[in-house]
């Protein structure tokens, strides 16, 4: 038990350290991810059909290749390819290209959920296609991505712990539990400290998912 | 742009027994996937009935067990398995896995991977399950209840059928991240596909004189993902459908209407 609480205290700067840079990596890439999925989820509904089958490609793309291979063309194939691309660059954007796939499809369910005959109402008001996304659809749809942009971001903080031991090498949480529990042979006791991380973490965005679902459920 | 669409460098892919190599990998992960699939499926279901069970202190030890280990990484699972197992169990491995068995797994490593990937997707499928089965209308089990069906044949003629059936799409897009997440074990050593392109690639793997055409390689390697994924999809899309022919009791008027149209 002593040594539980001692691996914690001995190396508390690291361990600081490695969680913020999992949060750092993850709030970055969930930023990516939200921009650039929100663009495919316009391709897919756009009014155009070249347009909806590009924004198709991307999703079936990324949803199909593993992260791991992603982060592989990201860094090493680039690196080769002649780009100059650090493990930070390339492990921020493979998990937000990754997880835009997700994200758009997330938020294309959400705009087939409002109704078909609100947008041609406000098309017949005068609205143009994107006036009514913006001030007819997305706020509606906003209410039902809620949870599964919350599974979202679940998925990514588990995620990101392949870019820090994958050949990026970033000092994350899972890495800093690997590196301090190489020191002494103390794999459990780090893992376990960094389990409490990881479960924070997830533990704190599903409470905050939930809180967000109910402040904007609709009463009936 | 010049590097990416050289043909000399797809070519390299292709020649000699670089491909066959990177196939041989691939297959190592179909493997593990398939084996990992079963079992997954298997105690993701024990773990959700348990979770149902009408008796509190055991839905409640399976409601902690499936929500910490379906909250935590799966590489981070995996690489703890892989440093803490004791020795002896990849050895009762090796021992006890019959020799006709592919190559790829008769390695000791591969036990920490697989029981990586069953621990945290039977949790994943479990909720999964969960959910399907608490969709259901209550009265469909009280309904078999009051006919004089025990709790269990309740659950195994009336519920599960109904309840895993609405969550088929889930549990295959599972499935599909499960494919994908076999890539992972790869950080255990295990002479998957990842391996199989890292060693193909590895002379100066971050430079140097030989332009070993890594990014081609990985192209190729998510492509092969990519089919496999698809193909898993559109099989679940089609079984779907069929599965909706055939157990519609009632045709929807809409059809008639169609056909007559």
């Amino acid at each position: 038990m002593g040594d539980l609480i001692s691996v914690l205290t001995d190396n508390l700067d690291e361990w600081l350290a490695g969680f913020w840079v999992t949060l750092r990596i993850v709030l970055v890439a969930f930023a990516i991810a939200m921009v650039v999925g929100t663009l495919v989820a316009a391709l897919r509904i756009a009014p155009n059909q070249w347009l909806q089958r590009l924004g198709g490609i991307y999703v079936e793309t990324f949803r199909n290749v593993p992260l791991l291979v992603l982060l592989f063309i990201a860094f090493a194939g680039l690196r080769r390819a002649g780009a100059d691309i650090g493990p930070w660059e390339a492990g921020i954007t493979s998990l937000g290209l990754y997880t835009a796939a997700y994200v758009a499809e997330a938020l294309r369910s959400g705009v087939f959920s409002v109704s078909k005959g609100q947008i041609e109402a406000a098309l017949s008001l005068g609205y143009t296609y994107p006036q009514t996304l913006r001030r007819v659809v997305f706020p509606q749809a906003f209410r039902t991505v809620i949870s599964p942009l919350g599974s979202l971001i679940i998925a990514m903080i588990k995620n990101s712990a392949i870019i820090g031991v994958s050949l990026l090498a970033l000092d994350d949480l899972l890495k800093t539990a690997r590196t301090i529990g190489s020191r002494g042979f103390e794999y459990s006791e780090a893992f376990f400290w960094a389990a409490v991380g990881y479960l924070t973490l997830t533990g704190l965005a599903t409470l905050a998912v939930r809180l967000l679902e109910k402040r904007y459920a609709i009463r009936r | 742009m010049n590097y990416l669409f050289n043909p000399d460098n797809w070519e390299w892919v292709i020649t000699g027994n670089n491909l066959r190599f990177i196939l041989e990998g691939f297959a190592v992960n179909l493997e593990i996937a398939v084996i990992a699939m079963v079992l997954s499926l298997i105690s993701g279901l024990a773990l959700a009935l348990l979770r149902l069970a009408p008796w509190a202190p055991v839905s409640f030890v399976a409601g902690a067990w499936i929500d910490i280990w379906r909250n935590l990484p799966l590489i981070f699972i995996i690489l703890y398995l892989a440093l803490t197992i004791p020795g002896a169990w990849p050895d009762a491995y090796e021992d006890a896995i019959p020799s006709w068995f592919p190559e790829g797994l008769q390695s000791g490593r591969v036990l920490a991977a697989i029981l990586g990937l069953v621990l945290y997707n039977s949790a994943v499928l479990a909720e999964i399950m969960r959910a399907g089965i608490q969709s259901l209308d209550r009265g469909q089990n009280e309904a078999a209840r009051a006919l004089g069906m025990t709790y269990g044949q309740s659950m195994r003629h009336v519920v599960l059928p109904q309840g895993l059936r609405r969550m088929v799409p889930a549990t295959v897009s599972q499935l599909i991240t499960l494919n994908k997440d076999t890539t992972l074990v790869s950080i255990v050593a295990i002479q998957e596909v990842m391996r199989h392109g890292r060693i193909l690639t590895g002379t100066n793997f971050f430079g140097g004189d030989v332009p070993v055409p890594i990014l081609q390689v990985f192209l190729l390697i998510g492509a092969l993902f990519i089919i496999v994924n698809l193909a898993l999809s559109r099989l679940s899309r089609r079984l779907e459908v069929r599965e909706r022919k055939r157990t519609a009791a009632v045709k929807p008027v809409r059809d008639l209407a169609e056909q007559a149209a």
